[in-house]
């Protein structure tokens, strides 16, 4: 019992990392139709900036420029590239963010190298424990922020200006246009606030119990985006609830590794996938999606 | 009604793109490195030579990661090796010049950067990264060049003209648990935790564990993962509930650092024995610092620079802004290697592709002056050594110190063959 709260503790810890890191896919694509395939490197971005301005700044005002830092590079990508391709095929952007994120990460790949860069984090590998439950206080600390973050999102998405104009472009952007909403910088906005979500889970994840910042950071953004397709691409309830699925189903897969030895060795590397394929199989638009349909 | 029309078409689209981007993972580690300087070989007034000679140059390719993932191994590497060549001649006579490359660790470089350099180096003083060693395998092979890679999986030792700067990961794990069982840290009939990668590394560092649990009657646990999997709460947890006696790590640093700070906070006091791959200096940095300079055991190829403080002082006064890692007492051993092959090769008065495979195959009892653990020889398919040093984490350049002096172990006969 102890070992599934154990791993079910740092599946949830996981699961809002990754809801966070969705969340930022679902408002991009709401805001501008474009699956944005660069978050990998936003997030590896926003370690580096983070764990390289901590010397010189302190730690609080490093994450504070960090998050300015991964802000203003997805505002410049989309101002640059996305707002300018305005119309063209999803297929074409998703592959022009895919350029982008090669480009960002073979650039912070080559500054990392291969030794490990850490965040120093105040509260450091303390753990907090439960009876015989344990876990890391950074990863505690992750739920806790991720809550209000979240909390916050919901009720600027439902009640602040740009919410409701978000919402409404992405429910029909022409009409929204016509009312008078600016979808540039609806769009805009939306990126550099998916580029801010993406460096807070940056800071959580490169700490207690992962290590600093190593390019396989970068990988954990590919697992959140089964957390938002599952959940549906464009419901932002559906990112949170496909994170905390994809980060439990992950955490108790390595755990009962042993158990789970008929299905093979690492299979827990490919739970998020199929969770994400099953889940499709049966809800082509995810679990909250907006169905497609076709009056015939 | 709302009619999304984009909706389930991106959602497929990205479902797939999702997929296939997270087949692309990182990749298996390289390790630590070396130094040292050797001794002139003969006169060689009437040497036959072929391809990488021009006067008394000799050229000797170097194919190393400066910009990948391994960029700043392969740094230190490759500066000890054009260090070492600065100050070293063969046979008194040639002096080596190195065509470095950068490949970036991507294999399909390699290969090209390789064919741009083919028709004009005798040798490979160094090729970097399993998967770029296995890729250029079958044209080594043809072109007789002798290598020496900076990994050590035994598939590496099937390569013939390849030399293996050490002991492969079986043994050297092996030698590691040796070290356990002496010091009372291991008793017969213990559970042993081993978390590994998938591919060759993780396969050949589990191999070890497996023979020494069949001979001392070990309960392995065995945790498979990716090189992209940072996060090992999952196996640690899964290790305690198991009530395991030692955990075994044939990973890399990140993987360690999240393992050590798992343990601790889960209260699981027990040692760690680590694959020499698994160790970085900037760990010390970090959270896990406390409980990898208490707990971690390394089983390593090469010594550290507090056994040999002359070569950090000559690689500093050399690099000034670098901070050295263990990776150029690598670069120094097998540079000091690549100089007793050549020298071989001239005494026998044939510097000559296929001159130098052959010295490089006849090559007895390498001593690089206690750099790199004695080689007893290049023979195909077999650990070049049977030593290893045990290291253990310090705050000393390079972050190690020598915890035990290279040694053979127990089992290590019988698994090198």
């Amino acid at each position: 019992m102890t070992q599934f709260l154990s791993l079910l503790l740092n599946g949830i810890s996981l699961g809002v990392l990754y809801a966070l890191i969705a969340m930022g896919f679902v408002i991009i694509f709401k805001a501008s139709e474009v699956v944005s395939f660069m978050h990998g490197s936003l997030l590896l971005l926003g370690a580096y900036s983070i764990a390289r301005l901590s010397g010189p700044l302190g730690f609080f005002p490093a994450i504070l420029v960090g998050m300015l830092i991964t802000a203003t590079a997805a505002f410049i990508v989309e101002r640059l590239i996305i707002n300018r391709l305005r119309g063209a095929p999803v297929i074409s952007l998703a592959i022009v963010t895919i350029g982008v994120d090669i480009i960002l990460l073979t650039e912070l790949i080559r500054r990392l190298g291969s030794d490990i860069l850490n965040v120093p984090h105040p509260w450091g590998g303390e753990s907090f424990r439960i009876g015989n439950v344990g876990l890391s206080q950074n990863r505690l600390i992750a739920i806790l922020v991720a809550a209000v973050l979240i909390a916050l999102f919901f009720a600027a998405f439902k009640y602040s200006n740009w919410g409701i104009a978000m919402r409404a472009s992405a429910e029909d952007g022409e009409t929204a246009a016509l009312m008078g909403i600016r979808q540039g910088q609806v769009s805009a906005l939306a990126w550099v606030v998916a580029g801010v979500l993406a460096a807070v889970a940056a800071l959580f994840l490169v700490g207690s119990p992962t290590p600093g910042v190593t390019p396989a950071a970068y990988a954990v953004a590919l697992r959140a985006f089964p957390a938002a397709i599952l959940g549906g691409l464009d419901s932002v309830g559906g990112a949170l609830v496909g994170g905390l699925l994809i980060g439990i189903a992950e955490a108790l897969a390595a755990g009962y590794q042993d158990q789970l030895l008929f299905l093979g060795r690492g299979f827990s590397a490919v739970v998020p996938f199929i969770v994400m394929i099953a889940v499709l199989l049966f809800r082509p638009s995810g679990l909250f999606g907006t169905r497609e349909l076709t009056r015939v | 009604m709302r009619l999304s029309n984009r909706s389930t078409g991106a959602t497929m689209l990205a479902a797939a793109l999702a997929v296939a981007a997270s087949g692309c993972s990182t990749k298996a580690p390289e390790s630590s490195g070396g130094g040292g300087s050797g001794e002139g070989g003969a006169a060689a007034s009437d040497v036959i030579t072929d391809v990488g000679i021009e006067g008394n140059t000799i050229t000797l390719g170097v194919l190393t990661d400066l910009t990948g993932v391994f960029a700043a191994l392969g740094q230190d590497i490759t500066n000890a090796n054009s260090l070492f060549w600065e100050n070293n001649q063969v046979c008194d006579t040639y002096d080596v010049e190195l065509d470095v490359q950068d490949t970036g660790y991507v294999p399909q470089q390699g290969v090209q950067l390789y064919s741009g350099m083919q028709d004009s180096i005798l040798a490979m003083q160094q090729t970097i990264g399993s998967p770029i060693n296995t890729a250029l395998a079958p044209e080594y092979e043809s072109d007789q060049i002798v290598n020496f890679p900076s990994a050590w999986s035994k598939t590496l030792t099937e390569i013939p003209g390849t030399g293996v700067v050490g002991a492969t990961y079986d043994v050297e794990i092996a030698n590691g648990y040796d070290y356990l069982f002496q010091e009372g840290l291991l008793k017969e009939g213990d559970t042993v935790g081993h978390i590994y990668f998938e591919g060759e590394y993780g396969a050949n560092g589990l191999a070890g564990t497996q023979a020494v649990a069949a001979e001392k009657g070990l309960e392995v646990i065995e945790a498979q993962i990716k090189p992209t999997d940072q996060d090992m709460s999952a196996q640690i947890t899964q290790f305690r509930a198991a009530g395991v006696d030692a955990i075994a790590l044939t990973v890399a640093p990140g993987q360690l650092a999240s393992v050590a700070t798992v343990a601790q906070a889960q209260g699981l006091d027990v040692p760690i024995l680590g694959s020499n791959p698994v160790f970085a200096p900037g760990l010390l940095d970090g959270p896990a610092a406390a409980k990898i300079k208490e707990d971690l055991y390394i089983a390593s190829p090469v010594s550290s620079f507090d056994a040999h403080p002359e070569l950090l002082e000559e690689y500093q006064a050399a690099y000034p802004d670098a901070v050295p890692s263990l990776g150029v007492v690598v670069g120094f051993g097998m540079a000091e290697m690549m100089k007793q092959v050549l020298d071989a090769a001239c005494e026998n008065g044939d510097l000559t592709r296929e001159g130098v495979v052959t010295a490089f195959n006849e090559l007895e009892e390498v001593d690089t002056g206690g750099l790199v653990v004695p080689i007893r020889g290049f023979e195909v398919g077999q650990s070049p050594s049977l030593q290893s040093f045990i290291l253990q984490p310090a705050d000393v350049p390079g972050g190690a110190t020598v915890l035990q002096e290279a040694f053979e172990g127990e089992f290590a006969t019988a698994i090198a063959g």
